[in-house]
């Protein structure tokens, strides 16, 4: 499906420069503070897993470094510059494609439209931008056929006829053709079958060999430990571990997050 | 059989409605014994079809995005009343264009209430609705605009409503000047490919890059001045307008787009669909004129029909969304 094209492959392991940095982000939805006081850096050409129960805040953090919310405390660097102005535009702009994990797919639009969507490749007729239907037709069904949805998809068809793992498979496609220089996946095996789900793994380590950063956000820390270079444990919001993947087994980690939840339930909840 | 059916509903939304104006056009010109088809019917059907058509059309634009804007009958009496109002004095063109800003300037407002200020687009509409109907009433205090012999002479009130080109009113034409501009802006252009996925998923727009704050204030301006736009040309064809002008036209501006097929949950309109609504709904009214009935009685039917249209709507939209 992927073929290494581009030639950028590069030796996993870690630049001097992050690519990402976050310092010291905190994000709270009202009086609920989802996100406290973490600090995590990213490198080029890694993967890295961000593991955590239910409720953790990884969602919360991916939405901050995709633009979609502005941290309430704290920096985001994107290749050493401060994001002060954060618009998901801008970060597709930077080269971040992220896989959201509840939207991403408008449903009354069709297949293409729904792939080109916010880029729409554009014919100039008078000086006026007309979409270029021809090509969006092209090109999204050469991607709908490249990752194996069913021959039937027809991507002038609404996007609400595919199926729920049809509309993962294709948001992954998305993600990944209009591939730049970082992807991030919020669960994404949801709604995906065991072999799909092997798929999208071998996807996540070729897009890392290929020189970009992966980060792949999942509650399956068995699953994660076996491609990531390095595992990054949330818990109620803040950061608990980071470590490289060889520095620790599975079953530690998992012991990690269990420990944790099970003090989280113990304490009295702060509101 | 379904399924071609389904293909069909989803491909043309409009497909219901077309059925509904030939069937209300043969039952019509039957009943009335022809004097419905009549050119002089005809001629004073499409003039009132162009004024309701174009509200509608920027009713359409906002119901694109999942919103509603039901300040439009007010608009259009602003509309009116300033084209009215200043026509005399500053003449037909500079009137014109007060008007069409006024039209900008109120759907500014209700732009900025909704898009900047998140909230809800009924509420601030239904503001502005009874603010600017207020301001309409307080500015005729009772008296009445009307062109006089001068203004009913110059090129641009005749270009704008108050005048014919070979038997047909000048907004008829302006209707449908509008109607293509705005069906290749919604269909063919990247602004509308964001204004309707803005109405299927603001969010997921949103991640997509789309500027979601723009285009939810955008479609308000151009609410504002199609509704602007649709009083002046009306009030041109009229000749006068007081404080009441437009008043209660928005209930027929989203009759019409609904009845048209757009769908109040946002991300599906069409814009040939809304003319041909506002086609029904001013012949019905045309229609209960020649049978002599009360004018009370169209508000009725208008409410019948929106509930009904309402009803088949989502029946359509069940049989499109199933595989
Ligand atoms: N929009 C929101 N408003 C209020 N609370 C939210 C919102 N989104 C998430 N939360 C809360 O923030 C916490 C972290 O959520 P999330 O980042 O989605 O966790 P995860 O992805 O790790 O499961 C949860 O307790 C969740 O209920
Ligand atoms: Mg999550």
């Amino acid at each position: 499906m992927i073929t290494g094209s581009d030639g950028q492959s590069r030796p996993a392991g870690s630049p001097k420069k992050p690519l990402i940095s976050i310092k010291n982000v905190g994000l709270s939805y009202g009086n609920f503070q989802a996100l406290t006081d973490v600090s995590v850096d990213f490198y080029q050409g890694e993967l890295v897993g961000l593991v955590g129960d239910n409720g953790a805040g990884k969602t919360t953090l991916i939405r901050i470094i995709s633009g979609i919310i502005p941290p309430t405390s704290g920096e985001v660097y994107f290749d050493g510059e401060r994001i002060i102005k954060f618009h998901p535009k801008k970060a597709i702009d930077l080269g971040l494609e992220c896989i959201q994990q509840a939207i991403g797919l408008c449903d009354n639009l069709s297949v293409g439209r729904n792939y080109f969507l916010g880029r729409e490749p554009v014919r100039r007729i008078l000086g006026l931008p007309f979409l270029d239907k021809k090509k969006i037709r092209e090109a999204s069904a050469k991607v709908v056929h490249d990752f194996g949805l069913r021959d039937s998809v027809d991507v002038d068809d609404e996007i609400a006829l595919l199926s729920g793992g049809e509309k993962q498979t294709f948001k992954i496609a998305r993600a990944v053709t209009f591939r730049n220089r970082v992807i991030i996946m919020d669960e994404p095996t949801n709604h995906l079958s065991v072999r799909e789900r092997t798929r999208v793994n071998e996807l996540a380590v070729q897009l890392k060999q290929q020189g970009l950063l992966v980060i792949y956000i999942t509650h399956d820390i068995f699953q994660i430990h076996r491609i990531a270079d390095r595992i990054v444990i949330l818990e109620n919001g803040r950061k608990v571990t980071d470590v490289p993947r060889d520095a620790m087994s599975a079953e530690a980690l998992e012991g990690i997050i269990r420990d944790g939840s099970r003090t989280s339930t113990k304490e009295p909840k702060v509101s | 059989m379904r399924a071609a059916i389904a293909h069909l509903v989803r491909r043309h939304p409009e497909g219901g409605t077309v059925t509904l104006v030939v069937l209300i056009s043969l039952t019509f010109a039957i009943v009335t014994g022809g004097s419905w088809l009549s050119t002089g019917n005809l001629q004073s059907l499409s003039q009132l079809t162009a004024v309701l058509a174009i509200m509608a059309f920027g009713e359409a634009i906002v119901i694109a995005t999942g919103q509603i804007d039901i300040s439009v009958g007010s608009v259009s009496g602003i509309g009116a009343l300033t084209f009215l109002g200043l026509a005399p004095v500053v003449g037909s063109g500079f009137g014109l264009v007060a008007a069409l800003l006024f039209g900008v300037l109120i759907g500014g407002i209700n732009g900025v209430f909704v898009a900047f200020l998140g909230i809800p687009s009924l509420l601030v509409t239904l503001g502005t609705l009874f603010l600017f109907q207020g301001i309409g009433y307080a500015v005729t205090s009772g008296f009445s605009f009307a062109a006089s012999n001068v203004v009913r002479k110059q090129f641009i009130y005749n270009g704008f409503g108050g005048g014919t080109v070979a038997g047909v009113n000048t907004g008829v034409i302006w209707a449908l000047t509008i109607l293509v501009v705005l069906q290749l802006a919604v269909f063919e252009m990247p602004v509308g490919n964001r204004l309707l996925a803005i109405g299927g998923d603001a969010a997921s727009s949103f991640s997509r890059g789309v500027n979601v704050t723009r285009i939810k204030f955008g479609v308000f301006v151009v609410s504002g001045v199609l509704a602007a736009l649709s009083g002046a040309l009306d009030a041109a064809f009229i000749g006068y307008a007081d404080g009441s002008f437009g008043a209660g036209m928005e209930l027929s501006a989203i009759a019409a787009a609904v009845l048209g097929g757009c769908h109040l949950a946002g991300g599906r309109i069409s814009l040939i669909g809304t003319l041909l609504g506002a086609f029904i709904l001013r012949g019905i009214q045309s229609f209960l004129i020649i049978l002599g009935v009360q004018p009370q009685w169209y508000i009725l039917v208008v409410g019948l029909i929106v509930v009904l249209a309402g009803l088949a709507d989502r029946t359509l939209t069940r049989l499109v969304l199933k595989r």
